[in-house]
């Protein structure tokens, strides 16, 4: 079992607002790897969006979104992937794996926020040169506009702040299993597609049929990019957004309290080898 | 010539069934492997099933149209990726300088390359292709399937394998002068595969064009779904290009070929 020693208030935060910028500044290194990303995110998107542009022929609108915001929706969610539900996401895993787990377990901070920190840093780079470049793309490309009503921007800002965290604490819970499960490449495989699906990635939430749609809703994917664009387009009626920013905001909290949790109990199975 | 060929492909055979045998060690990892592959590509082509719930119909296809289209796609694309995972992963063999020990065996690098990883796990995406084929007859019961069909979807299916296979071999021949595959090669590949998975007429004239005359992957899945559904094709091409897709797919494969023999040419090890 490892005690690590854990500094207190203004200290440690200045020290997890290191590990965010160390994070955000390693990622400045890949820049060619960057604008591949980007291509790719465009030419899924651009993809996606022909297709609902043939699918829109015969229907003038489905699900109550017309044409033209759905391929928003469409470019808008291949956007935020990379902030909020990154492809492949497996280095804690890999940590687990190779035993270097131990060395962060042992550094005298907080282990979740540790790997919070360095997320956040990494979200923050991808917003600037990913999601931005992304949407930019799509309004070349697609002529998709932005919302004028402040009150869309302010709402979509907010949810997309929680939605970031949100995806922090997920990807740590299923990375996290490999202290358990041999197959964790698999458990992850699975539980990121399904996030996909559930979120709207595959095909627009607006599209799923009305069972569907009530599950969904319920499950804390909806919470990490549907509900962000639905803000962004305007598709919350006012009497519901309080509630849904609440449903989302106890999403988050549940995920980190149980991340963390899982985390505490992970650290005290860990056996170190060798000397 | 003849004797160097069938050497190389028995000794290809060899390593295949090595490979195939470790992997068959851990059946119950295998297994796994697959269901999630399968379960991940699945929960897609269901996506494809519930986007006809809101729409009658994408352009003019209807839902079994789309759907044999799409397996047509998956299940050539899963073959590539199961026979293709060597040279998928060569840029490993690179940046470790292992293709040095490659170049000094007696036999070519080419072979060693391929034999040297197959995918069992792949079967998922295999699986789930020849679902969505099932799926498409089910949803078409009126195409009168003839020989001539038959043939040609089933040579589509191996063009689709064949062209992907060849773009993986020019995304890792990139990789002796870049060492680093770019992600790039995904657009071409998983890209690809989505893309192919929807009819062509849907997209942009450059789009099409693309995928018809400079990557040919449209020969292998739409030209073959067109002709077997007797749908005319995109840019006003004649059905019967259709036939020409075996071609179309070993022409694209020579090319290739040459590239990847002007790489292992060109290629000064990593050093160190």
């Amino acid at each position: 079992m490892i005690v690590p020693h854990t500094p207190a208030g203004s200290t440690a935060l200045r020290f997890y607002v290191e590990v965010a910028r160390t994070a955000y500044r390693r990622q400045l290194i890949y820049r060619w790897a960057n604008i591949a990303g980007l291509c790719t995110n465009a030419f899924f998107a651009a993809i996606g969006s022909y297709v609902v542009v043939a699918l829109f022929r015969v229907r003038a609108s489905a699900g109550g979104y017309h044409l033209a915001e759905t391929v928003q929706y469409i470019w808008l969610l291949q956007a935020l992937t990379m902030p909020v539900l990154p492809f492949g996401w497996m280095d804690l895993m890999l940590t687990i794996r190779s035993g270097d787990v131990v060395s962060d377990l042992s550094k005298p901070c907080d282990f979740y926020w540790y790997w919070a920190g360095r997320e956040i840093g990494r979200s923050l780079y991808f917003l600037a040169f990913r999601a931005l470049p992304t949407y930019v793309l799509g309004m070349v490309l697609f002529g998709i506009g932005l919302p004028s009503q402040p009150d869309r921007w302010l709402l979509f800002v907010a949810s997309a702040i929680l939605a970031a965290t949100l995806g922090i604490a997920y990807r740590f819970l299923y990375n996290i299993a490999a202290f358990w499960v041999v197959e964790a490449r698999a458990v992850a495989t699975m539980a990121h597609q399904i996030a996909l699906f559930c979120t709207g990635m595959i095909i627009p939430v607006a599209f799923f049929p009305s069972w569907l749609r009530a599950i969904t809703g319920w499950l804390p994917f909806n919470a990490l990019m549907n509900l962000p664009a639905e803000f962004f387009l305007g598709k919350v009626p006012g009497s519901q957004v309080a509630f849904e920013l609440s449903r989302q905001a106890v999403w988050v909290l549940a995920l980190t309290l149980i991340a963390r949790r899982v985390a505490a109990i992970a650290a005290r199975r860990v056996v170190v080898q060798g000397g | 010539m003849n004797r160097a060929l069938f050497s190389d492909l028995a000794l290809y055979r060899r390593l295949i069934v090595l490979q195939m045998r470790a992997q068959l060690q851990y059946r119950a990892n295998l297994l796994i492997d697959i269901a999630t592959y399968l379960a991940v590509t699945g929960l897609e082509f269901v996506a494809l099933l519930i986007l006809f719930g809101s729409f009658p119909r994408l352009g003019d296809w209807t839902v079994g149209q789309v759907a044999l289209l799409y397996g047509v796609s998956s299940f050539g694309f899963g073959l590539a990726e199961m026979i293709g995972a060597g040279i998928d992963g060569f840029n490993q063999t690179i940046l470790r300088g292992e293709f040095d020990r490659l170049l000094v065996r007696p036999v070519g690098a080419f072979i060693q390359v391929v034999g040297s990883d197959f995918r069992l796990r792949r079967l998922g995406r295999i699986t789930q292709g020849i679902a969505a084929i099932a799926v498409s007859l089910h949803l078409l019961p009126g195409i009168h399937w003839t020989i001539a069909q038959v043939l040609v979807l089933s040579a589509g299916i191996a063009s689709t394998a064949a062209i992907f296979l060849s773009v993986l071999l020019l995304g890792a021949t990139i990789c002796f002068w870049t060492v680093e595959t770019t992600e790039l090669t995904n657009i071409l590949t998983y890209g690809g595969c989505y893309m192919l998975s929807y009819p062509l007429s849907i997209y942009g004239r450059p789009l099409q064009r693309f995928f018809l005359f400079v990557v040919p992957l449209a020969f292998g899945g739409y030209a073959p779904v067109c002709y077997v559904l007797g749908r005319p094709l995109a840019l006003g091409l004649p059905g019967q290009i259709a036939l020409a897709a075996p071609a179309v797919a070993a022409l694209f494969a020579l090319v290739s070929a040459a590239f990847w023999r002007l790489g292992v040419r060109h290629y000064q090890s990593t050093g160190s």
